[in-house]
């Protein structure tokens, strides 16, 4: 029987074991190996294979950075404060359009480029979460999907405007007189960037106010019994998870130089849902395996159909010269049998398996 | 000038009624949000390109062929992916229904290619002069096939008892089950319902437009359709389909070609604001 001990207060954390320290100095030393791996494709002079690195380079290792700010906002915003939004991407449109007007335009330093998406990007998650006010449920989902097409409607018109249908350039990312010119100066700016969010949110939701979201999401009517202002929260969660994914998308647009409005369609928001599903709703390290499985699933599947070699007739068709479309369809079967059989994602599949390995070594 | 824009407007919107009664049909007898009704939509196109273009069938065929695939196509995703999710959150459900959008696109471009091509059907595709008015003779048919089968629809709730039974299955499942109403076949008959009438909505576009997996865009537009209409009523997706066809009509001639959707949704996040129960739908209760 194990007592049941009510604390009061942020849950206090024992003092980490020496296997907690050995297991983030080697975590650490691996983030840190990772893009010198990435780069030049071996490790200690033996020469590793595409095959052996899941065909990923370091510049996928960057994109999936900056999804993976997406995937932690909108997690933090699904799973945490229990709104749901399928227009997500539209903040990444907002920030790629701030970032276009103070940088581009006005040629603002690039760390005060961020701040004004960020700034940019609240404003528009303060304007999307208005609708919350007066609607719930399946309805607030339909405002959340009107919302994107009119966010990316203003950057089709914003594009075609100022600049032309190649679509909005972006100067060189520059840190006081440091340039984020290789992949490998991204990954170190990236980095340490997610990480800094990720401890952001997850702090956030220890906090008073992190516990009234969770009380908000969980019961809205009990919550608000107990005092909470629930709009105020709502607006708040909103406007703090569009900052994010706004950020996301400057930064987005700054890796690629050059995007139009066709780079946020729906289908870039379904994605952003999808990984948080994969992962695990509700759970931000399940936002990162999320982005994770997005990142890795193209090159595994480019990297087993490269082997697939002559193959002919419909085979043929599915394997090669459809990839992209097989990896779509790989994708949401992905999705749909973890709705069906896991909706608690790969994060909540590995606590349980972690629970019950723990309840099996227990009690042998 | 007005007159044919209204007319086309119109004809576009009897379509999108007809895809948006499918649409309301699922909606109110199975919970569920189809967000991959476009792709039904779009599968109806593929499937008629498949067998007149293709295998050559005789149109009348082709015509019930199309509708038999369907329909079947409906049953089945109803039987393997929406019975398994009963009583499970909305989300799910939905992300369920955009998984599948995503996976039939994939498919769709798999088997026939990225490229668009062209449906060419034994219908009509003259003009009438009336007066100044020109009026496409494949408008005139599918406004009034569509609203034939609205009306058919209509009477087969209304009068028959397989619709009694369906009425009263949406209405409320608990009672119908009680009352041993085979809820199951209800449900199957309702998603065979909703992916025909998309795609029956398909041919018609797929031949008025283009066949191409841009077609699940138009076909998603029942989506602000039925919200507008209400979502809980049959002859509100009706209506709500015949706005979204005039707005998107009138604002592609008199805005530009590029906001014509972009309307459509300003209405969806007005009503949503305003009446969030559609124009001619039911003030639900606040669920708490």
């Amino acid at each position: 029987m194990t007592a049941t001990v009510l604390r009061s207060g942020a849950p206090r954390a024992a003092a980490p074991s020496p296997w907690r320290w050995l297991w983030w100095a080697l975590a650490a030393a691996a983030l840190l190996y990772l893009p010198i791996l990435l780069t030049e494709r071996q490790i200690f002079g033996f020469r590793l294979s595409n095959m052996m690195l899941l065909n990923i380079g370091l510049s996928q290792v960057n994109l999936m950075l900056i999804t993976m700010l997406g995937a932690l906002s909108l997690n933090y915003l699904t799973g945490s404060a229990g709104l749901i939004s399928i227009g997500h991407a539209a903040f990444y449109a907002v920030g790629a359009m701030t970032a276009a007007i103070t940088g581009s335009q006005w040629g603002w330093p690039f760390p005060l480029v961020l701040i004004a998406a960020g700034l940019g990007g609240a404003l528009a998650g303060l304007l999307a979460g208005l609708p919350s006010l007066r609607v719930r449920g399946l309805y607030f989902v339909l405002s959340t999907f009107a919302v994107h097409y009119l966010v990316v409607f203003a950057f089709m018109e914003y594009q075609f405007k100022f600049f032309d249908v190649v679509g909005v350039p972006y100067k060189n990312a520059t840190l006081g007189s440091w340039t984020l010119s290789t992949p490998m100066r991204w990954y170190f700016f990236l980095l340490p960037l997610v990480i800094v969010v990720y401890l952001l949110l997850r702090n956030s939701l220890r906090t008073r106010e992190g516990r009234a979201m969770q009380a908000m999401r969980d019961h809205e009517l009990a919550a608000t019994a107990n005092g909470i202002d629930v709009r105020f929260l709502r607006l708040k969660a909103f406007a703090f998870s569009s900052a994010i994914a706004a950020v996301g998308g400057a930064l987005y647009a700054y890796y690629l130089s050059n995007v139009t409005s066709e780079f946020f369609g729906i289908q870039f928001a379904i994605q952003f849902i999808a990984m948080i599903i994969i992962g695990g709703m509700g759970s931000l390290p399940g936002a990162v395996v999320g982005a994770a499985v997005w990142l890795l699933l193209p090159s595994i599947i480019t990297g087993l159909t490269a082997q697939a070699g002559d193959t002919t007739g419909l085979l043929r068709s599915v394997l090669v010269d459809h990839k992209p479309q097989l990896v779509q369809a790989i994708f949401g079967m992905l999705v749909i049998v973890l709705l069906i059989f896991a909706p608690w994602g790969i994060a909540g599949m590995a606590t349980r398996l972690k629970a019950r390995l723990t309840a099996w070594w227990s009690r042998s | 000038m007005l007159i044919q824009v209204l007319l086309s407007g119109i004809a576009l919107g009897s379509i999108y009624g007809l895809v948006a009664l499918g649409f309301a049909v699922v909606f109110k007898a199975t919970d569920v949000f189809n967000f991959a009704q476009g792709m039904f939509v779009a599968f109806g196109a593929y499937f008629a390109v498949t067998t007149i273009n293709l295998l050559g069938l005789p149109f009348p065929l082709a015509v019930a062929a199309i509708i038999a695939a369907s329909a079947a196509l409906g049953v089945v995703i109803h039987i393997v992916l929406i019975q398994p999710l009963s009583g499970r959150p909305m989300l799910s459900v939905i992300m369920l229904t955009i998984a599948l959008s995503i996976v039939m696109r994939a498919v769709i471009e798999i088997l026939y290619g990225v490229q668009s091509r062209t449906l060419s059907t034994p219908m009509p595709t003259g003009i009438f002069l009336v007066g100044d008015v020109r009026i496409s003779q494949l408008h005139l048919v599918a406004a009034g096939v569509s609203w034939l089968c609205m009306a058919a629809f209509g009477a087969f709730f209304k009068f028959t008892s397989i619709g009694l039974l369906m009425r009263a299955t949406a209405d409320g499942h608990e009672a119908a089950l009680v009352s041993g109403v085979n809820v199951k076949v209800m449900n199957r008959l309702a998603w065979a319902i909703g992916a025909g009438l998309a795609a029956i909505g398909g041919l018609f576009l797929g031949q008025l437009q283009i066949v191409s997996p841009e077609l699940e865009h138009i076909g998603l537009l029942a989506l602000p359709a039925v919200v507008i209409g209400g979502m809980q009523s049959i002859p509100g997706a009706i209506i709500g389909g015949l706005l979204v066809g005039l707005i998107e009509q009138l604002s592609a001639t008199y805005i530009s070609p590029k906001s014509s959707d972009i309307l459509v949704y300003v209405l969806l996040l007005a009503i949503l604001m305003v009446r969030p129960w559609g124009l001619f739908g039911q003030r639900e209760l606040g669920r708490v």
